[in-house]
């Protein structure tokens, strides 16, 4: 049994299935991780975090890694922030790591990552995003990586497992990617996916779940030679053993498994990916809406299908159901666990939200019934001027004490300065997990039901976001790789001049192909530069 | 002049002219010699205040051109100064200016009156004159402030130079006249006169007269021979009072701290570490770590081991390496490194000096760095020489 335990604490009594509930890690395991570094008189203090009991309060989230960093965070200031999860892609970290490298590898990944003191949870696509792959087959799926479209195979990601040892896997599933796939699709990936969990816990086990696919590769090979020509067939010796397991399968018993339900929009195919799913031996389920094409109300049905065919006691990820009206319908269904996809993609846009969940803000909401923004954009010339924080009341990093105001943010965004980001992201960060806490606390006093009504008044659902590029994605993409124009020397505002803002960033982004040959080159001129 | 800094000598290096002390200035004490990391736009490369400060950082600069620009006087007037924009409460430097101007656009052009430039936003013409940079420096509030220049490339000689050298002086007369803060912000001097020694004496004798809290060795670091750099700022630590600070512009590079402190100088500035760090470039005792090499992919060290920076006990090689020019937190990371290395490093220099064993410091400094003493660079074997530390020598 892996040390992984879920207790729900209460379950909403009114209308919603909310629950209040705790995901733990049982056993103790004494891991430290350095959090932050002080100097003092005698010198530097490492502050060190133990973690002889992780939990992730629920509902609640797993943070969102990017190449298994929360983005723009790092640890020290990642640490300020209360989440007990962080859910790592494993084709973020893989990269050119080949499977086969992983014997060099003297780390589990949390140690590698230092995310030591959180439950980690291992999948293999991003989960923020929908992206289209090329296609799944029966033996692997395909993954987006950096250095483009890989393809893994459940035998990989079994090496994976067994070197990254996280406490929380997500099952080896076939991911439909098309927004529209025909039944036979969705059946297929289904069945596959049942198919692959199978193989996936027998491994858990210490038995050998890949005999069978070996097998079938041996047979499949025995019948072309058939084909290709008698001649050559009645040669050769018939084989008829299999060939042996390339290594004994080592068990990993502490690792939890939570299983993908799948089933795309066909209700049937989803009714029976959750019921055959519940048969298997799994602590845990994903809902992976980030494809669902349709409505949100159609989206949530879909997921509701689910969860209705999902045992209870069990906790529920979903994926794509970021924005907080989302998440309050999500969690009214059940679900247990989210990411922080949303704050990310907000401190993307350079916007900081400003949303809250809870008793003081109803009553507001009754009074006016107007809906307030939920976010204002850190871009926009107006906040110039406005030496106030980010959030009258915040205790974020960036708003504690008045410490970061709109203004300076504002200031950061336009001269193309790293540290917006990292004030939004501590700002949305913590806003999030303020929002959640508020949401636990709600469905234990049994106010949710009442509050999420007040909430979707107060604040209405998330606009559309518009326009092509993102300002924060263009400058954190500009200071990592266009910085003849961005660094503090000779060649920034000389070549600002000669290219204003608007059409400079145009052009370069037409280049984009060129852009590794033109990196060098920069880099090379730039560091010839002598200092200052 | 009016003074708003002390400055207290602790210990004086029995061999070279290398000097530990204490410059308390109105954010707090500042311990000599000391590197200044370039918070240029009022912000230091991703790393929070809280982060500088961890890393034991006393005082940072500020460029008042950019700041001039964005967010400009009277936003800053509004705030309060540039310590309270950027949430910044220990000391800040700006320059005056000027320096950046000449630098970065082609167009300036230097007259009695001023700087004059073309907006970089509009193209109009404007003028930067010693009135205004003052003006923008006692907006921006830096505890130490530069008086405005006439820079000459340290490449040019000629009449060019001796002409920049009296124009500065002037200048400073008129920094000194419109400094409206003298009791809470300190202007120092800059001494210009080229690669020519006479010219040096000269502006150091006027300059002196004017008694400003401390002194910086301007008009080098622009691509001279090395060789040239370093007699220019013996000359002048030589020639400088003892009781004040001597600070040299726009030197960054570890041999060249390590040497200049022997040299007599307190007080350093550079872009380097935190420009460099964002090309994937760590700095350690033993070198440059270039972290975009494909030889670090398995390579499960820290940084620098013993590092006591954020980076170095959390993260390795490798994953640096897969981080690197493509997230954020890589440049992050790796800047923390650079500047925790490079305030290390004066750390380490100052405690030597402290105990009178800076010779000892710098003969390992030297073999840590460039391992054969065939790699020494020529220029710094000989001004440690002129300073009595002999490199070539054996050592015990
Ligand atoms: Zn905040
Ligand atoms: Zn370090």
């Amino acid at each position: 049994m892996p040390p992984l335990n879920f207790s729900i604490i209460r379950q909403s009594t009114q209308l919603s299935s909310a629950r209040r509930g705790t995901l733990a890690i049982t056993h103790a395991v004494s891991e430290t991780a350095v959090v932050a570094n002080t100097q003092t008189k005698s010198g530097f203090e490492s502050t060190v975090r133990e973690s002889k009991k992780r939990v992730i309060e629920t509902p609640g989230c797993l943070m969102y890694t990017a190449k298994g960093s929360v983005p723009h965070l790092t640890p020290d200031t990642m640490r300020l922030q209360s989440f007990g999860g962080a859910s790592v892609s494993i084709e973020h970290v893989l990269q050119d790591y080949q499977p086969a490298g992983f014997e060099k590898f003297p780390f589990n990944l949390a140690t590698y990552l230092n995310l030591q003191d959180f439950i980690l949870l291992c999948d293999i696509r991003d989960t923020s995003k929908f992206v289209k792959v090329p296609f799944n087959s029966d033996r692997y799926v395909s993954m987006v990586t950096h250095q483009g479209v890989r393809q893994l195979t459940l035998e990989d990601y079994l090496k994976c497992v067994r070197t990254y040892e996280p406490d929380v896997l997500a099952s080896f599933s076939d991911f439909v990617s098309d927004l529209e796939p025909g039944q036979k699709r969705v059946r297929k990936s289904v069945d596959r996916s049942l198919k692959w969990l199978d193989q996936l816990l027998m491994e858990r086990q210490g038995l050998d779940g890949l005999a069978q696919d070996r097998e079938a590769d041996m047979k499949k090979k025995e019948n072309q030679k058939k084909n290709s020509g008698e001649a050559s067939s009645a040669k050769e010796p018939k084989e008829t053993t299999p060939a042996p397991a390339a290594v004994t399968p080592k068990p990993w018993k502490d690792v939890g498994v939570f299983a993908h339900v799948l089933g795309s929009h066909i209700e049937d195919e989803r009714i029976r990916s959750a019921t055959e799913t519940a048969k298997r031996d799994v602590e845990g389920f994903i809902i992976d809406a980030t494809s669902l094409a349709g409505s949100k109300d159609d989206v949530q049905k879909l997921i509701k299908t689910s969860l209705d065919n999902l045992p209870s006691n069990k906790p529920k990820v979903v994926y794509g159901m970021q924005a907080p009206e989302d998440v309050l319908k999500s969690i009214a269904l059940g679900v247990d666990l989210f990411d922080t996809s949303y704050p990310f993609v907000l401190t993307e846009d350079g916007k900081a939200s400003l949303f809250s969940f809870g008793p003081e803000d109803s009553a507001d909401a009754k009074d006016e019934r107007i809906v307030e923004p939920r976010w204002i954009n850190l871009w926009d010339e107006e906040h110039a001027d406005k030496f106030v924080p980010l959030m009258t009341g915040c205790e974020c990093y960036s708003c504690k004490g008045g410490k970061h105001t709109r203004a300076y943010i504002n200031h950061l965004l336009k001269t193309h300065e790293m540290l917006a980001t990292v004030l939004l992201m501590s700002h949305n960060m913590y806003q999030y997990s303020r929002f959640f806490e508020n949401v636990r606390k709600s469905i234990e006093q049994d106010t949710f039901d009442q509050y999420s009504q007040d909430f979707m008044a107060r604040w209405g659902t998330e606009p559309e976001r518009t326009g092509e590029i993102h300002p924060v994605a263009a400058m954190v993409e500009a200071s990592l790789h266009k910085r003849n124009r961005l660094d503090d020397d000779a060649s920034s505002i000389a070549s600002g001049q000669q290219a204003p803002k608007g059409k400079g960033e145009k052009k370069e982004r037409v280049f984009v192909n060129k852009k590794e040959k033109r990196l060098k080159k920069q880099q090379e001129k730039l560091e010839k530069q002598p200092s200052q | 002049m009016k003074s708003a800094l002390k400055w207290d000598i602790v210990a004086k290096c029995s061999t070279t002219k290398a000097r530990a002390a204490v410059l308390t200035l109105p954010h707090g004490p500042v311990n000599a010699p000391v590197f200044m990391p370039v918070g240029t736009q009022g912000t230091l490369k991703g790393i929070t205040p809280d982060q500088l400060e961890s890393t034991g950082c006393q005082i940072m600069l500020n460029n008042t051109y950019h700041l001039g620009l964005r967010p400009g006087q009277e936003l800053l007037d509004a705030c309060g100064g540039a310590h309270k924009f950027q949430s910044w409460n220990r000391n800040l430097l700006t320059d005056s200016g000027g320096f950046q101007m000449v630098s970065l656009l082609k167009l300036a052009e230097i007259t009695e009156e001023g700087v004059q430039f073309e907006s970089p936003h509009d193209g109009s013409l404007m003028l930067l004159t010693p009135e205004h940079s003052m003006s923008l420096q006692n907006s921006i509030g830096a505890d130490i402030m530069m008086q405005l220049d006439d820079v000459v490339s340290s490449l040019t000689s000629g009449p060019r130079v001796e002409e920049a050298m009296w124009r500065s002086i002037r200048w400073l007369d008129r920094c000194i006249k419109a400094h409206k803060k003298p009791d809470t912000q300190n202007l120092f001097a800059i001494i210009q006169g080229g690669l020519d020694p006479e010219l040096r004496k000269q502006c150091i004798e006027e300059m002196v007269k004017r008694d400003t809290p401390g002194i910086a060795i301007g008009g080098l670091s622009g691509g001279e021979e090395k060789d040239k750099f370093w007699r220019v700022v013996t000359l002048c630590t030589d020639l400088l009072p003892p009781g004040k600070p001597i600070y040299c512009m726009g030197v960054g590079y570890a041999e060249d701290l390590v040497v200049c402190v022997a040299l007599g100088v307190d007080m350093f500035d550079c872009v380097f570490p935190t420009r460099t760090a964002r090309f994937g470039n760590a700095l350690t005792a033993n070198g440059t770590l270039s972290l975009r090499q494909h030889k670090f992919k398995d390579d499960y060290r820290p940084i620098e081991e013993g590092c006591d920076c954020v980076t170095c006990k959390t993260y390795t090689r490798a994953y640096l390496y897969t981080v690197v020019t493509r997230e954020t937190i890589g440049c992050h990371l790796i800047s923390l490194h650079n500047t925790a290395y490079q305030l290390r490093l004066m750390r380490q220099v100052r405690d030597s000096v402290i105990e009178d064993r800076f010779p000892e410091f710098v003969r390992k400094f030297f073999k840590d760095l460039f391992v054969e003493k065939s790699a020494y660079p020529e220029w710094a074997v000989n001004a440690l020489r002129s300073v009595n530390i002999d490199l070539m020598e054996d050592s015990p």
